[in-house]
């Protein structure tokens, strides 16, 4: 490493030694740390992170968010009815706005009684194991190491064996940072609160559950903060597991999050991703079909304006036989937004009858927004079945003249094809209360976006 | 009603209306004939705005407006309607949305209430019945993974709701069997009334054995060569457009 990779890590890894490494995941936290230490942060030539501009957030000075207490009122803006929840404010567990599912083990990370310390120990980090970014060669992934390495608190569901939860878990990741964050000189804040969510899943054999994750700030005006969340999904043989990842930061806000499934024999993941908010986000996740019959659904929507960047990075690497994956990204850019998506499918020798399926799509609402796909297949078994697509495009401007000639105007048939691209994967959500929310989210985006546009 | 006069359209430096004059009184059907290549869907597109095309010279009028000033969307406000030789298909978009859309767009333009949700499903079931159109299709997003002639019935059910005053329809009846082009039919002709006119685009004279028109015109490399009754479109189906092209000479 060079030395300014040195000068950049050496505040988080101040933030670690300054924190007792204690605990049923001690061991692993400080193998986190090591791993962090020895790679640092990627630099310009890393192919993965080439195309990402950490220079904001690294360049700042990272503090731990303070502790915010925050009451069932501010919390409820971004609550569903008809769902057991969880409430996170910087990182840490609020009790009073929360309601835990019953009949499964849901416990703060950071509750010293360690309810499901078992869990913990069995299974918290243990999958990523610190080497699972979405390189070619899985190295390690920097936020994900740094997050086991620093996260506070979290939350940990253990859903038993047999057990379907007719409810939806939704857990929310608040920000509240103070004010005072002080200005840099080049613009960027001398120093930035962080807040290192955790998420742990693990569902037993033949369980079914659906977590929604909502990451927001709790004043929408807030300026920057940094949310570097992990989630970790175990999905035991024959389970059913649904996830939602709503992203609506403030637009000052840096997340980099990272998530991981795995999956057993004949575990179905289906993990919708929906970004609107944050200045520089990336989402990279990795799942592994780790059983026969393994089946993943992977989706994704951003819908960027203004300077706003996105990027997913994914990989769903195939390691057994008859396993299936789908993805569907598409992302809305207008202003100067950019956004990348890497796709890795790696279809191991053993994984015949592999039938993966990768699809990204992205519709340009301006001349200056900038999106790039890269697809990326790696096959290694001889009878699958292995299809990608990705498309950049404008607006159909034959879709546009035929309903402006029924009578319909330029600015709301403009909208009516926008959201007609995007619902394709919002519609998907069939949690009532989750779709309305996602609903209203896009056309607030989309015309909050319009107004940035190229407008005519 | 609609004038079109010396008419000069082209696109990408290709001309391909060369003086097209055109007059369409309230009531009337007309139909413009000619083979492929004479500018018949331009003249069509033109008509209803197609950005595409630059017009050159002449002049187009809609009840004394110039439609040149006006957007597409403007035009259809005015009672323009254009039944699309290719109809678009709209993924992620509602047929039935769509259509209400479109009928309150053009209300709210004209000055008149919006219909709400039970007024705008009472006239769309009453107008689908009227042009045999299965509600099914109402359900489905627009013209998305229609057959041919359920795009067609699709652009027949949208006049049928919208009432246009002058409606164009461009190669309707192209790729419908039989039973379809009479359903087309039969809903132009259900639509026929004193204060609505019709301009009917066709290649085959087969359409108006069904739709009989007052008028016809025969287009030939971007004008009118001739124009006359009803009688006009058997004479070109027994001779052809070679047999105009002496009257093209003359024109």
């Amino acid at each position: 490493m060079t030395s300014g990779a040195d000068n950049r890590t050496g505040p988080y890894l101040e933030l670690f030694a300054g924190r007792g490494a204690g605990g049923p995941v001690a061991a692993r936290r400080q193998q986190a740390i090591e791993r962090f230490e020895a790679a640092g942060f990627p630099g310009s030539r890393d192919e993965e992170w080439r195309q990402t501009n950490l220079g904001p957030i690294l360049r700042a000075r990272p503090v731990p968010a303070a502790g915010g207490a925050l009451g069932e009122g501010g919390a409820l803006p971004f609550l569903y009815p008809d769902c057991d929840r969880m409430v996170f404010v910087n990182g840490r567990y609020a009790p009073a706005a929360s309601s835990p599912p019953e009949g499964v083990t849901a416990f703060s990370l950071a509750d010293p009684e360690g309810a499901g310390s078992e869990l913990l120990a069995e299974h918290l980090g243990a999958s990523v194991d610190g080497r699972a970014s979405c390189s070619a060669d899985a190295g390690v992934h920097p936020f994900a190491a740094l997050n086991t390495a620093l996260f506070e608190d979290g939350v940990a569901l253990g859903i038993p064996a047999g057990t379907a939860l007719e409810r939806p878990i939704q857990v929310l990741w608040l920000s509240a940072p103070s004010a005072d964050a002080a200005a840099g000189d080049n613009g960027a804040p001398a120093s930035i609160e962080v807040s290192f969510p955790r998420l742990l899943v693990v569902a037993g054999e033949n369980s079914q559950a659906a977590v929604i994750e909502t990451f927001a700030a709790a004043d929408p005006a807030a300026g920057g903060y940094f949310v570097c969340p992990a989630a970790e999904f175990v999905c035991g043989a024959g389970s059913v597991v649904r996830h939602t990842r709503l992203q609506a930061d403030a637009a000052g806000a840096f997340h980099l999050g990272f998530q991981h499934a795995r999956l057993d024999r004949a575990a179905a993941f289906e993990s919708s991703s929906l970004a609107f908010g944050g200045a520089l986000v990336r989402n990279d996740t990795v799942a592994l079909l780790d059983g026969e019959g393994a089946d993943c659904t992977l989706d994704g929507l951003y819908v960027l304006a203004g300077s706003q960047f996105t990027g997913n990075h994914m990989r769903v690497e195939h390691r057994q036989p008859h396993t299936t994956s789908h993805q569907l990204y598409k992302g809305v850019l207008d202003g100067q937004a950019r956004s990348v998506f890497n796709g890795r499918i790696y279809v191991h020798q053993a994984a015949q009858k592999t039938d993966a399926k990768q699809t990204n799509r992205n519709l340009l609402l301006s001349k200056a927004a900038l999106a790039n796909s890269n697809p990326q297949l790696e096959i290694f078994a001889d009878d699958v079945r292995c299809t990608h697509g990705s498309t950049i495009g404008r607006l159909d401007e034959e879709a546009l003249f035929y309903l402006r000639a029924r009578g319909i105007g330029f600015e709301e048939a403009h909208g009516m094809l926008v959201h007609a691209f995007a619902r394709e994967v919002t519609d998907k959500a069939t949690f009532e209360p989750l779709r309305r929310d996602l609903e209203a989210r896009l056309f607030a985006s989309l015309n909050g976006g319009r107004s940035n546009g190229q407008g005519g | 009603m609609l004038r079109v006069t010396d008419l000069h359209a082209k696109v990408e430096e290709q001309e391909i209306l060369k003086g097209v004059d055109l007059e369409v009184g309230a009531g009337e059907v007309h139909a413009v004939m000619g083979p492929n290549g004479s500018g018949k869907s331009t003249l069509a597109q033109v008509l209803a705005g197609k950005e595409d095309y630059e017009i050159t010279a002449g002049s187009l009028e809609l009840d004394g407006e110039d439609l040149q000033e006006m957007a597409p969307e403007e035009r259809a406000h005015a009672g323009l309607f254009l039944a699309f030789q290719y109809p678009v298909e709209i993924p992620g978009v509602g047929n039935s949305y769509f259509l209400k859309a479109a009928v309150n767009a053009n209300r709210k333009a004209r000055g008149e209430p919006e219909l709400d949700a039970m007024d705008f499903l009472k006239l769309l079931r009453e107008r689908a019945t009227l042009v045999d159109v299965d509600e099914a299709l109402l359900r489905r997003p627009v013209n998305d993974g229609f057959s041919g002639g359920e795009k067609k019935r699709n652009e027949i059910l949208q006049m049928a709701v919208l009432e246009p005053r002058l409606a164009v329809l461009d190669e309707t009846d192209s790729g419908l069997d039989i039973d379809a082009l009479k359903t087309v039919a039969a809903g132009v002709n259900a639509l026929r009334a004193e204060n609505r006119a019709f301009v009917v685009i066709t290649h085959y004279q087969r359409l108006l054995n069904y739709i009989v028109p007052d008028h016809v015109h025969v287009l030939l490399d971007g004008r009118i060569v001739r124009s006359g009754g009803s009688e006009l479109a058997h004479e070109l189906e027994e001779k052809g457009y070679g047999g105009f092209d002496g009257a093209r000479a003359e024109a």
